[in-house]
């Protein structure tokens, strides 16, 4: 069967590289209640999660 | 609210995903097996978060949290007693009478078991139920979207619909249950981080405990049992008796034990091991959506109760409108960017219900009602073109059901509701089948006709929050929920001392023809001795059970 964890991967991946750069760019972007850049923190989740999938599907194969 | 180009991005791009699934699926699909039941091959691990998944819609997301501000920790109840235990008993102890069937579908189980005539009863009750359930969700998600970005009402549904549509329509069930695990990823990556901003700003746990004493109720936002001895002692209004029989055996039960929607997920499984093990593998992910979906309701009310925080619950009358929690704190903690994910993980909660309820509707209405009743003996090919065309009706129907929605406002409610009329006296049907070779086919059938009439009749008959009691006003609930639980209770006792009546007075069938179906005739599959230990169903279940128990106990 199709591995699943690739395309999930991909997908936080991209996330994942999209919020920590937008993160970086704007660090000034923030929501009235945040008290962190909380881009840069999630995106930066959201990539360990996306590239651990890939690995783990590479690894599978 | 505002949406900027990165959000829009961010939703862009998971439609394409979803998309694409669908479509790389599609070359997978041959037979009407294949698209409409999975031919039986979906690893354990995906299976497990599609069962929790599929439950796992905008209803789910948004009423969980409303709830949450609404009553507190109690909400709770809905898993730590009512889906958990529920999910460990299906893979323990029905599983093997549905997988080991080889039936297709739950209606088509009650076939093998009963007759046919319990099979149509239930094909067609539970066809217009998935019609429903999906038009809800569909509803709720139109109207969030509509107060919250101003999109149009229309337009966000037929967006969305037109995507389910289009990913079920190319890869069948398989695409449905692999966008659901996607979708489950991106619900817990997309609101795990509210929660904890939520929750920190509002001081921690014990910040929340401070912060929403009531005048009337005092703590009771934050002690799942303290005070659900007495019905006017908590906010939702319900007693023990009622959350134990009514939500956590009936309902609960009722819902995860014979609801196809999730049955299907299971049964899609691999193995007869890997079917048993999907609802106890699940249970452990949705023992923890508490604290994700219902904890950052109750964060909500604490920051709306604390005037030096900028946040408000919007009000509504002399209340506040809770189905707005979720999306006000997205507003206050999510930048753009965020924001975008969170947004796209409640498309993706919708369409995840949404997806469930089409895929497992195209089945009953292929197989149990189509193959049975209008078309026997047509080719393969045939069916597989029915359940494609069927998906497209699927959905057209839930955008009917979506605008029909809009005559009830609590969402919750409404579902209870139906599931009380549905759900609850079939759960007696399947307990009394699986585990009592005497039942009958026409005890069965009986006992379900007078337990959805007992349903009807009681809502006809009480009075809650101004609604019900459509025939004569006999009794009062306190809260529309304490209702539907006692709904629930009553039809499903109907049904079973009915069920039970009505066999003794027919002819039972033959024991040889119960094989596989009925507990006592059946052969149990027995782990294979290569199975570790711990990845057993039993062990599994006792883990979780403990577990469950904790969490009960920690939140007294």
């Amino acid at each position: 069967m199709w591995d699943l964890r690739t395309p999930s991967g991909i997908l936080f991946t991209i996330y994942g590289a999209l919020l920590t750069a937008f993160g970086l760019l704007s660090p000034e972007t923030r929501a009235p209640l945040a008290e962190y850049n909380v881009n840069l923190w999630s995106g930066f989740l959201f990539l360990i999660f996306g590239v651990t999938m890939l690995w783990m599907s590479r690894r599978a194969t | 609210m505002t949406l900027h180009f990165v959000d829009y991005l961010i939703l862009a791009l998971y439609f394409a995903f979803v998309i694409g699934i669908g479509y790389l699926l599609k070359r997978k699909i041959s037979t009407s097996a294949d698209f409409l039941t999975s031919n039986r091959s979906v690893p354990l691990w995906i299976t497990s978060l599609a069962f929790v998944a599929t439950n796992l819609g905008a209803q789910e997301l948004v009423g969980m949290c409303a709830s949450g501000a609404k009553y507190g920790i109690m909400t709770s109840h809905f898993y730590w007693v009512g889906a958990i235990p529920a999910m460990l008993f299906v893979g323990l102890f029905m599983m093997p009478f549905y997988y080991g069937s080889k039936a297709r579908s739950v209606p088509e189980y009650l076939k093998l078991r009963y007759d046919e005539k319990t099979r149509a009863f239930n094909a067609l009750t539970f066809a217009v139920m998935t019609i429903f359930s999906s038009g809800i969700s569909m509803y709720a998600l139109g109207l969030l979207f509509q107060l919250v970005l101003g999109w149009s009402f229309t337009a966000s549904v037929l967006l969305s619909a037109a995507i389910v549509l289009a990913y079920t329509f190319f890869g069948g069930l398989t695409s449905a249950i692999y966008n659901e695990v996607l979708q489950f990823f991106l619900i817990v990556c997309g609101f795990a981080p509210l929660a904890f901003f939520a929750v920190h700003r509002a001081g921690g746990w014990a910040g929340i405990v401070e912060r929403v004493q009531h005048p009337q109720f005092g703590d009771a936002w934050v002690h799942s049992w303290k005070y659900a001895a007495n019905p006017s002692a908590n906010p939702m209004g319900v007693e023990v008796f009622g959350i134990i029989m009514g939500l956590g055996f009936v309902l609960s039960f009722g819902y995860w034990c014979t609801n196809y929607l999730v049955v299907q997920r299971a049964m899609a499984a691999d193995t007869m091991a890997a079917a048993r093990l999907t609802p106890i593998v699940g249970a452990f992910p949705k023992m923890l959506l508490p604290f994700i979906v219902i904890v950052p309701g109750i964060a909500a009310l604490a920051l709306t109760n604390d005037p030096s925080i900028a946040y408000h619950l919007p009000p509504k009358g002399s209340s506040y409108d809770y189905d707005q929690a979720i999306t006000t704190l997205m507003a206050q903690f999510y930048p753009s960017g965020m924001l975008g994910i969170g947004l796209t993980a409640l498309m993706a909660s919708f369409m995840s219900g949404m997806a469930g309820n089409v895929t497992a509707f195209n089945t009953v209405w292929t197989y149990d009602i189509y193959q049975s009743y209008i078309r026997k003996d047509a080719p393969d090919s045939h069916y597989l073109w029915v359940g494609r065309a069927t998906t497209v009706v699927g959905t057209l129907l839930s955008i009917g059901a979506a605008y029909l929605a809009t005559l009830y406002n609590n969402i919750m409610d409404l579902l209870q509701l139906v599931f009380g009329f549905v759900n609850a006296p079939l759960f007696a049907t399947f307990l009394l089948g699986m585990f009592w070779k005497r039942t009958t086919g026409h005890g069965a059938f009986t006992g379900l006709l007078a337990g959805t009439g007992a349903a009807a009749l009681t809502h006809g008959l009480t009075l809650a929050e101004g609604k019900g009691a459509w025939i004569a006003q006999l009794h009062e609930f306190p809260s529309v929920m304490a209702q539907n639980f006692w709904i629930a209770i009553f039809a499903w006792t109907t049904c079973f001392a009915v069920t039970i009546l009505v066999s003794l007075a027919t002819r039972p069938r033959p024991v040889a023809e119960l094989k596989g179906l009925v507990y006592g005739v059946t052969e149990i599959p027995r782990p294979e001795e290569n199975v570790p230990w711990y990845l057993r169903p039993a062990p599994l279940s006792i883990a979780a059970g403990v577990a469950c128990v904790l969490l009960n106990v920690i939140f007294w």
